[in-house]
């Protein structure tokens, strides 16, 4: 395999991962000493990740992407089956009164980010497959709705939020770019928002994060507590921050800080200038996946290249707004850069097979011997 | 091969309509990276609102949320009586708190607790409910220990994590009610409230030290170090405990003989003006203070005013024989049994002749006194009772003290003189008067009264040592001798303090009786007396005065009869402890000699 074609994608992703183990030690040094008495538990968990999720990537990019094109369904079915394992007791694991992990010794998986790459995959296969009935009310939204809808609502019994708004969003921006009508698939959000209106008026805890989105500053101690100390911590950064490894925050006061809150902890030990060049390696990278994207003839690879890109893009935006408080608060790790299995190992695999779409992009294009741009 | 070359067919055909759907798609790319970098950059400005404008204010409540001020309260500092007996000492007691924010069912708890700290549940309730407080709240402070192991297993068998105990340190009183009215007492916060323990609160509840931590969220200190307050000084009384003791429980027994309302007790070392005990009837106990009704938290001693009656004629005689107005032996008419000034007859209890000037006292003839007190005359007068003290504090160091009521001679009215002569007229406190007796006693220097005699550091280093205080020259010794003189007769045939005699000792002192004013009518009342014995011994080389006070006696009024046997009874009691050698035969050698 040679690097020079994949380096495009790949600099980006390390650049990313070596932030992200700088960080995850930053902030769980601490909390690792207090737990296990050496600072260093988490980050060799995370270290030990990142080497399986690097070999996973290598890997999986030398496998022929296409196999994947009958592989959307069975994934599909697999992830559903790991979805219910979680209400298995003894098997699925509860944390904070949400079960969305399940027991896979000597660590546990987070099964809805299986989910999200399978419907990828599915959602590729599904719109190359019926390339001219996209247009219509029936395989244009119905079907591939129905399946986004039945995984939403496993996903929403754990409950995740987050990861219901999440297949949502990537399903309807894959759906659009597979050509499925504009209007259809407003007439499903705008169907879809009585629903999500009711679910978080029913759960006095939804209604709590809604508020406390709303305005974090009303009460500072309890329900904007995260927001607030989130706030702080990219207060504290202010243009070049306090520098790796003094962050303040990390010390408790925020929450999360090594997972959903990760990139607070980014703005404080790494200022303004560390978090833009987070989001400039994000760009970089959905860049380049979207250039692999514009490098296919085959509308698999295409929508493949486009979905596996959107799916790291929107969640890195997802986690980054809620983190500055412009989307309500959920529990979404940053790619990459958030400590956290199953996260980094699928992000991982999905670069992977953007890899090997790249390679056979160069490939062909040595063939014909022209090369697109 | 026929199969091969559709398939290749199908697929060229492929590839072109591909080639446009393609075209197509790639619209809608763009306009989905677009939105992608659009949320990128919305990212990027809310990032530059946050880190660069609000930097100083974000950074500020950074700061301020970093900081916890620590309260480490010290130990209060012990009270021992003159003999380092333990008058106040500190108990390790636990306190139960509660985080409401980690409760559950609040009902169910409130529930739970209430028959164990026996607070009503719907109390508790409210309490963890309050608002304000999510982190903290003490629910019941100061338990006992079996309230508290009760609640130890309660914690275990359901798995309690949302209330806690914290060691605190309770004021004890080990002695009870003894000296309450001098120790004090202190509020839940270890904060003095009465007596000593308000009075030297500055110097008992030692430094509270308010440390600036550093912490993190858990409110765990980032700075490491043993850390402690200072502890509170120590503090070594006047008081005997014995005497204290001694002086109490014969009041007690007065009050019960003669059904009194009330009755103080004061001993004094007429030297130094050390106290050595001060008691009152009612009293508490000061480990449960609010048990009692305030009336029974007062010190009599020195919050009390009354009018001193008789015993006030020391004074009279003192300021007569100081002006060399009187003879000790002159005599005087008091044969008519009453005499009449400003339109107003002042009448004896018994009828005499004639008193020498030593009789009118020994026997406390009214209408002698009066006739001394005319021949002073006012202004004179006034000046030597301002001089004794009265209408002043003692300037004992103890809270609450009143200057009692001494009018000038401005606003005395045309009766004044003769009822000022017999004691009435004036207010007092039993301190007032044993202050002005003790000036008698050792020769006539005013003695500041003070029951505090050191006060010592936890390291035990004298911080301060209270030494006796003159506060100014009364009486020349000769005019102080003289009436000593006088005053032991009143203990001997023919006085009135006949049963205030001691076996062995010389007694000198005086009896009174006064009416008192009755609050609802603003007049003296016909049946509330207080009766009064104020002496010294032994008489000549006085070591402890004593006065005694009884309100209201029922069945008797005579000060002769009501105070002076408790007076007796408490010096015989003291002076056997104090092992006071006899000293009558050598006392009445020097008598005779002179």
């Amino acid at each position: 395999m040679t690097l020079k074609g994949t380096r495009g994608i790949i600099i980006p992703v390390f650049l990313l991962t070596g932030i992200g183990l700088l960080m995850v030690y930053s902030s769980t040094a601490v909390l690792s000493t207090r737990q296990y008495g050496n600072s260093f538990h988490y980050l060799l968990n995370h270290l030990f990740t990142v080497l399986i999720g690097v070999s996973a990537m290598f890997g999986v990019s030398r496998v022929d992407h296409q196999r994947l094109r009958g592989l959307g369904i069975p994934l599909l079915c697999f992830s559903l089956l790991l979805l219910l394992l979680v209400f298995v007791p003894h098997v699925g694991l509860s944390v904070n009164g949400a079960r969305r992990w399940i027991r896979l010794w000597p660590t546990t998986f987070q099964p809805s980010e299986l989910a999200k790459i399978s419907m990828v995959i599915f959602l590729a296969g599904y719109m190359s497959g019926n390339i001219y009935r996209m247009k219509e009310l029936r395989y244009g939204i119905l079907i591939p709705a129905g399946v986004m809808v039945l995984f939403q609502l496993v996903i929403l019994l754990q409950p995740d939020f987050g990861g219901v708004m999440n297949i949502g969003l990537l399903t309807i921006a894959l759906l659009y770019l597979g050509g499925t009508r504009l209007r259809y698939l407003i007439s499903m959000v705008l169907a879809a928002l009585p629903a999500v209106y009711i679910l978080i008026v029913s759960s006095p805890y939804r209604w709590k994060r809604v508020m406390a989105f709303l305005d974090p500053w009303a009460d500072p101690f309890g329900s904007g507590f995260q927001l607030v100390q989130s706030f702080i911590a990219f207060g504290r950064g202010s243009i070049f921050g306090t520098g790796i490894g003094n962050s303040r925050q990390k010390l408790f006061f925020l929450p999360e800080a090594h997972t959903d809150f990760i990139f607070s902890l980014v703005g404080e030990e790494m200022g303004l200038v560390g978090a833009i060049i987070v989001i400039g390696l994000f760009v970089w990278l959905i860049a380049k996946g979207m250039h692999i994207a514009g490098g296919t003839e085959d509308h698999f690879s295409y929508y493949l290249s486009m979905g596996l890109t959107m799916m790291i893009g929107v969640q890195a935006i997802i986690n980054i707004a809620v983190a500055t408080g412009l989307m309500p608060t959920k529990g979404l790790p940053l790619p990459f850069i958030s400590y956290g299995g199953s996260s980094l190992l699928v992000n991982m695999i999905a670069v992977g097979i953007l890899i090997n779409i790249s390679e056979h992009n160069k490939r062909r294009a040595l063939v014909i011997g022209h090369k697109r741009l | 091969m026929r199969g091969r070359g559709r398939e290749r067919i199908r697929k060229l055909w492929d590839e072109d309509l591909t080639k446009i759907q393609l075209k197509k798609s790639r619209k809608r790319a763009v306009i989905i990276s677009t939105i992608l970098y659009f949320g990128f950059l919305i990212i990027v400005l809310r990032l530059a609102d946050l880190m660069i404008l609000d930097h100083r204010n974000l950074a500020r409540r950074a700061y301020t949320q970093y900081l916890t001020v620590r309260t480490l309260h010290p130990q209060r500092g012990f009270i021992w009586d003159r003999r380092m007996r333990e008058m106040a000492v500190n108990l390790e007691v636990d306190s139960l708190y509660a985080v409401p924010s980690k409760i559950e069912d609040v009902d169910y708890l409130s529930q739970r607790l209430s028959p164990i700290i026996e607070i009503s549940a719907d109390a508790i309730r409210d309490r963890l409910l309050k608002k304000k407080e999510r982190d903290f709240i003490w629910l019941k402070r100061k338990i006992d220990q079996q309230t508290s192991h009760k609640l130890v297993k309660f914690k275990k068998i359901y798995g309690i994590d949302s209330i806690g105990l914290i060691t605190e340190t309770r004021r004890f009183y080990p002695k009870g009610h003894t000296a309450s009215h001098i120790l004090g007492f202190t509020d839940i916060d270890d904060r003095g409230l009465e007596g000593i323990e308000l009075q030297y609160d500055e110097y008992l509840r030692g430094k509270v030290r308010k440390i600036l931590n550093s912490r993190d969220a858990r409110g765990r200190s980032l700075s490491s170090g043993f850390e402690e307050a200072i502890a509170g000084n120590n503090i070594i009384l006047t008081i005997d405990e014995t005497i204290q003791y001694i002086v109490e429980r014969e009041i007690e027994r007065a009050v019960e003989k003669w059904r009194a309302k009330a009755a103080t007790a004061i001993m004094m070392n007429p030297v130094s003006g050390e106290i050595l005990a001060m008691a009152n009837t009612p009293f508490y106990d000061p480990n449960h203070p609010s048990r009692y009704p305030a009336d029974y938290r007062r010190n009599r001693a020195i919050t009390d005013i009354y009018e001193p009656g008789s015993t006030f004629k020391s004074i009279l005689a003192s300021a007569a024989l100081e002006e060399g107005l009187v003879d000790v032996d002159e005599e005087f008419d008091v044969s008519r049994g009453y005499i009449v000034v400003g339109g107003k007859a002042i009448r004896d209890v018994h009828r005499h002749e004639t008193l020498t000037f030593r009789e009118v006292i020994q026997k406390s003839s009214n209408v002698g006194a009066v006739q001394i007190g005319l021949r002073l005359g006012k202004e004179r007068y006034y000046e030597y009772m301002k001089r004794f003290g009265f209408g002043d504090r003692t300037g004992i160091d103890l809270p609450g003290e009143v200057r009692g009521i001494l009018r000038r001679p401005e606003r005395w009215s045309g009766t004044s003189i003769a009822a000022l002569s017999i004691g009435q007229e004036i207010g007092v406190t039993p301190l007032q008067i044993l202050t002005a007796y003790c000036a008698i006693a050792n020769g006539g220097l005013l003695m500041r009264p003070y029951v505090v005699s050191e006060i010592i550091s936890p390291q035990g280093e004298v911080i301060k040592r209270f030494t006796p205080q003159v506060i100014r020259r009364v009486i020349s010794p000769e005019t102080a001798e003289t009436v000593r003189d006088i005053l032991k007769t009143v203990v001997e045939e023919g006085g009135t303090g006949r049963r205030a005699y001691i076996k062995g000792n010389l007694v000198a002192g005086k009896t009174g009786t006064a009416q008192m004013v009755d609050p609802e009518t603003g007049r003296y009342s016909r049946d509330r007396y207080a009766s009064s014995f104020v002496g010294f011994v032994p008489a000549d080389d006085p070591v402890i005065a004593l006065i005694v006070v009884i309100y209201e006696p029922k069945g008797a009024r005579y000060g002769g009869v009501v105070a002076a046997p408790v007076f007796r009874r408490i010096v015989e009691h003291t002076l056997t402890y104090l092992e006071v050698p006899m000293e009558r035969n050598e006392n009445h050698i020097l008598l005779v000699s002179r």
